[in-house]
């Protein structure tokens, strides 16, 4: 009798795990579909996403450059796993785990029982307009932190007083604060679920958002003078709208980028109208079934999420000169220009709302077949409204090899004497013909060997955006000096000892007094003629980064080591209870 | 009748078509490619457009 109640247990308890794997794995094979052709060999760049085969660990990734931290800590976080697993497999490991996370969590998030509605919810929170767009945009940590936000809701929401602090905490934070817009929405989410009255709650959550974003804080702190950005360049990002729908509503249905040029074809017509409509419908009769089955806390944060984004994102679009004003005029105001990255807050609250509308059609179902039928229509609906999303955003996203000859660069650039590289032409994006003539941030400063003065000037619908690095504006200053001579004296004068000049048809690179190291057809490397003067190091950010870096390390070790005590004490557990 | 409208109808057709063509071509020849550098001197590309 004992031994056949203990093996129904032990059935039950597989079926009950492996029920808990489908969302899991629903989302993994949505986040296949989308990414597609982006997990076969190779590089997927396109636009900000560039990953190198070896990132160094240079001056601007750890924050002491002299541009401002956009790329702070994630470089250093890619430049330092890149060690341990080849940069291209790590490329496509991150795209895949922030929709497979995102997907389990919304599953998880929704509260209900039904594996339908799990899976619902799992497919609206991979297969949405968020998703596509920011994965053509190359902003892949802001889809890190997306992933982080459901799970956050969670945990925190269910974290009381007095209790212990749940043990994936520190490292979803790491995760989910990997740059600084990003790690905004992240601190957001935790403070909305985990804030209790409590003075020691509040203490705790600020040493954690600290440690977490400590990189990017102190490094845009001690850049502050010059942490202000365009005005102009604040408008342009603003949430817009999508083909018939104006920002608002596109933000609604979780789309509303400023780029139109990564929008998904299919938002330009009626089927996102279709979409929002379904959406706001299936939302509406999931109100109907309140929070139940959700812990109040994780409810109130979602509802204080999608408030704060939502809100954030409208401002963008109806306000932009007071975005503009923000970024101009308040050091790191900038980091809400993209007004419509906030947009990660909005999705859990709806996420669950539409899969718990979806949960109320199902029951209106009886028959078991219909039953079935239904869900997969119910589960097919967001794929079969945004089709143009599946296959690497509909071929938008094609991984390259990099060719040899950029590759060379490397190796030649450490044979120039000590000082910065410039790289020509001094412009920050490139539209390669070996990237498919797909548009992307210029690669060569990561795929050099040596730290290199970026352009941070964007030109955008043909009108040039001033970027924020006085190096930079020194150097195209610099270039634009009417003689070799005069060129190669002011760039040495600024700390610059080479450039690496790529080749582009119709264009007459500009000469140099130096040696070349490499010239081949792609790529010229010169080394010029004198000694480099000084980088113009900041002795206040060489200060301060160390500290930001040891916080944030010390989160790491310290999430690292409570999870693995966490397993550990887990596996004794069920082992003692197997025995017994 | 005919023999009066149809050289008209030929003449007015065949101007649109030839005018069409004309603006097509000179517009296909001067508008700037999608992603091209925006002078020979310093070749930039746009990060993006917001149309």
């Amino acid at each position: 009798m004992g031994d056949t109640l203990r093996c129904l247990t032990v059935q039950a308890g597989a079926k009950g795990v492996a029920v808990r794997l489908v969302p899991w794995l629903w989302s993994a094979a949505l986040a296949a579909v989308i990414l597609g052709p982006a997990l076969g060999p190779g590089y997927v760049l396109s636009y900000d996403m560039v990953w190198v085969p070896d990132l160094g660990l240079g001056r601007d990734a750890l924050g002491v450059g002299s541009a401002l931290p956009r790329t702070v800590p994630s470089d250093a976080f890619v430049a330092v796993l890149d060690e341990v697993v080849p940069g291209m497999v790590l490329q496509k490991l991150v795209l895949l785990a922030a929709l497979v996370v995102a997907g389990a969590g919304a599953a998880r998030l929704v509260g209900s029982r039904s594996l339908a509605v799990q899976v619902v919810a799992a497919t609206c929170m991979v297969w949405n307009p968020f998703v596509a767009e920011r994965l053509v945009i190359g902003h892949w940590p802001v889809l890190l932190g997306y992933a982080v936000v459901p799970w956050l809701l969670l945990l925190a929401g269910r974290w009381d007083v007095g209790s212990r602090m749940p043990v994936a905490l520190p490292l979803l934070l790491v995760v989910g604060s990997l740059s600084a817009s990003t790690g905004l929405a992240t601190a957001v989410a935790l403070v909305a679920a985990g804030a209790r009255r409590d003075v020691r709650r509040w203490l705790l959550l600020g040493a954690l958002l600290l440690a977490a974003n400590a990189p990017w804080l102190v490094a845009g702190l001690a850049h502050a003078a010059a942490a202000t950005s365009s005005a102009a360049a604040a408008e342009v990002y603003a949430t817009s709208g999508e083909g018939w729908l104006p920002g608002p509503l596109a933000a609604l249905g979780l789309g509303g980028i400023w780029n139109a040029q990564v929008v998904p074809g299919t938002r330009a017509g009626f089927l996102a109208v279709v979409a929002l409509v379904v959406w706001v419908v299936a939302a509406v009769i999931g109100l109907r079934r309140g929070s139940a089955g959700i812990a109040p806390a994780a409810w109130r944060a979602a509802v204080t999420c999608w408030v704060l984004g939502y809100g954030v994102a409208v401002l963008g679009w109806a306000v932009p000169g007071v975005m503009g004003w923000l970024a101009a005029s308040v050091p790191g105001g900038g980091v809400l220009r993209d007004s419509s990255r906030l947009l990660a807050l909005t999705a859990p609250l709806v996420v669950v709302l539409v899969a718990r509308g979806a949960g109320v059609v199902l029951d209106l179902v009886r028959d078991r077949g219909s039953r079935r039928v239904t869900a997969a229509v119910l589960v097919a609906v967001p794929i079969l409204c945004l089709p143009d999303a599946g296959w690497g955003i509909r071929g938008q996203l094609r991984p390259i090899d990099y060719p040899q000859d950029l590759l060379d660069v490397r190796a030649a650039s450490r044979a120039v004497p000590p000082g910065d590289l410039a790289v020509l032409p001094f412009s920050s994006y490139r539209v390669p013909r070996w990237n498919h003539g797909h548009p992307v941030v210029n690669p060569l400063p990561r795929l050099v060997d040596r730290d290199a003065v970026v352009n941070d000037e964007l030109l955008i619908d043909g009108r040039t955006h001033p970027g924020e690095d006085p190096r930079a504006r020194a150097v195209g200053e610099a270039l634009a000096l009417p003689t070799a001579r005069a060129r190669t004296e002011a760039l040495l004068r600024i700390g610059v000892s080479g450039v690496v000049i790529e080749q582009f048809e119709g264009w007459d690179e500009p000469a140099f007094v130096g040696d070349a190291l490499l010239a081949n057809d792609l790529v010229t490397v010169i080394a010029l003629e004198g000694r480099a003067g000084g980088q113009g190091h900041d002795a206040r950010v060489e200060g301060a980064m160390p500290a930001a870096w040891v916080a944030w390390l010390v989160l790491i070790a310290g999430g690292a080591t409570q999870n693995v005590i966490h397993v550990i004490r887990r596996m004794i557990l069920r082992r003692r209870a197997t025995a017994g | 009748m005919n023999n009066f409208l149809a050289p008209i109808v030929s003449v007015l057709a065949g101007g649109a078509l030839a005018s069409a063509g004309l603006v097509g071509l000179i517009s296909s020849q001067t508008s700037a490619p999608e992603q091209s550098p925006a002078n020979a001197e310093a070749p930039a590309w746009d990060y993006g457009a917001t149309e």
